[in-house]
């Protein structure tokens, strides 16, 4: 599971109002590499709820990311930005691990770098 | 996965032509109204419970059936598990070369009804997408490389997300595409956030349809597009309160043999999303346009490399190709619908 993956996905077991973003527990983290395409990175830029991508980062040992989304100008001048963000969204992969809902601690499996984000019947 | 197996279910393992005919190998006894669209209840706790083993007893059928039988499917068929589009009436024999560009003509064909393609600012817009029952994954990869768009992918079968995940590895599709184990029923995303919400041929395992659509209208952000293509039923006319007997035999038996909860008609389709404020909501009837595909997968069971796999592949694949002769059937008997739902969610 990739960061940009990542950013999208939350917990949605009935009742919680709070299940995004999912902690990440990393169990195995492996980098893998990605032709940089700039354009896809500012592409993708505008919807990426920041915060869970620096937390999200940082729980899988990548901390180069400012705490602050930067303004849409940097993305058009800072190079070695765009290539710290193209490898935090890309490059990072979760292999095995869990990521834990926020509010009520539910852990979902990561197996072979896939999410198991089945609910139980007692949770929808 | 076994033990779902009625003993009456011989007759109807449906070998799908698209992927989906792996799809619903579970097998889940529908109410007998042919025209429900749900099979929870509440008539009362032990039917809820029983209702919700059996829901559960469904995901798990329809991800051990996919388990087995995805493999065969991709080596005979490839990457994509839906239907091809042809042009009705086309008798010609196509080699598997035009049954594979068929069903990449099924992608655009309904992209272009939907009216995604017909606009290039709306094409340019869609960045995110969500491929609702992804099998291997073949058009999270294709409409992720023409959108240059993010596509998630969800499955219940974790082995089909495995190995979508190795074919976006193999085309360096990678960085694109994401596939995950998640029930369509209850999606793992936040409200709004996906341009297109495509759902190609999954629709038919959706035991409640009316959650399945509230669904797609939750993840579907302001300003994108649904687009459900699907197997169906006829549509009912006025006055009528369900299929004919005989008709709703023949999708029992179908039922069975592909694991399908149950049946819907497009215009079942049509009023629920209706139900929320969409605008632009359409739908045709593409029956003729998919005929060709089904005789061509009896075709391909029927080769010597089909029939050898077939047995290699096990009893879940062996009864869904007992079963292609009824979907014929029910084509041919005007029972059976193949259609498109489309519609898009206001700013």
């Amino acid at each position: 599971m990739r960061l940009i993956t990542h950013n999208m996905l939350s917990c949605n077991i009935k009742g919680v109002t709070n299940g995004f973003p999912l902690r990440i527990e990393a169990g195995n983290v492996i980098e893998k590499e990605v032709d940089f395409n700039p354009d896809f990175i500012r592409h993708m830029f505008a919807k990426l709820e920041w915060k869970a991508l620096v937390e999200g980062a940082r729980s899988m040992g990548y901390a180069e990311l400012p705490e602050d989304s930067p303004d849409a100008a940097v993305l058009e001048s800072d190079e070695s930005f765009l290539k710290k963000l193209h490898h935090a969204l890309l490059e990072l992969h979760l292999e095995e691990g869990a990521l834990v809902c926020p509010e009520t601690g539910r852990k979902f499996p990561v197996n072979k770098g896939i999410p198991n984000m089945l609910l139980h019947e007692d949770e929808v | 996965m076994k033990a779902a197996l009625a003993p009456s279910s011989l007759t109807s393992l449906s070998y799908r032509t698209n992927s989906s005919s792996f799809r619903s190998s579970l097998l889940f006894r529908s109410p007998s109204s042919s025209a429900s669209m749900t099979t929870t209840t509440t008539r009362g706790n032990v039917a809820v419970a029983a209702a919700a083993t059996s829901t559960e007893a469904l995901r798990k059928g329809i991800a051990e059936f996919y388990n087995e039988t995805s493999g065969l499917w991709e080596e005979i068929w490839g990457d994509h598990m839906h239907h091809g589009f042809y042009d009705p009436d086309s008798s010609v024999q196509l080699s598997d070369s035009g049954h594979r560009e068929a069903q990449i003509r099924m992608i655009e064909e309904s992209l272009r009804f939907a009216g995604v393609t017909t606009d290039e600012e709306e094409e340019k817009n869609i960045k995110k997408i969500v491929d609702v029952g992804c099998g291997i994954g073949g058009s999270s990869r294709y409409l992720a490389s023409k959108f240059g768009a993010e596509s998630i992918g969800i499955t219940l079968s974790p082995v089909q997300a495995n190995r979508a995940n190795d074919l976006a590895a193999a085309q360096s599709l990678a960085h694109k595409v994401s596939f995950q184990v998640a029930d369509a029923l209850d999606q793992p995303f936040e409200d709004g956030k996906f341009d297109l919400v495509w759902s190609m041929e999954s629709g038919e395992h959706m035991p409640d349809k009316a959650k399945f659509v509230n669904e797609l209208v939750r993840v579907v952000a302001p300003g994108g597009r649904i687009i459900i293509v699907t197997w169906c039923h006829r549509n009912l006319s006025a006055g009528e309160k369900a299929l004919q007997p005989w008709e709703q035999n023949l999708l029992d038996k179908i039922c069975k043999t592909f694991y399908l909860p149950a049946w819907c008609s497009t215009d079942d389709y049509v009023h629920l999303l209706q139900s929320h404020s969409l605008q632009d909501i359409k739908c045709a009837d593409w029956s003729e346009n998919v005929a060709p595909f089904w005789p061509a997968v009896i075709r391909t069971a029927l080769t010597w490399k089909g029939l050898v796999s077939l047995l290699r592949s096990g009893m879940k694949s062996i009864k869904g190709a007992l079963t292609m002769p009824l979907m014929i059937e029910g084509y041919k008997k005007g029972v059976i619908k193949f259609g498109i739902i489309t519609c898009r969610k206001p700013l």
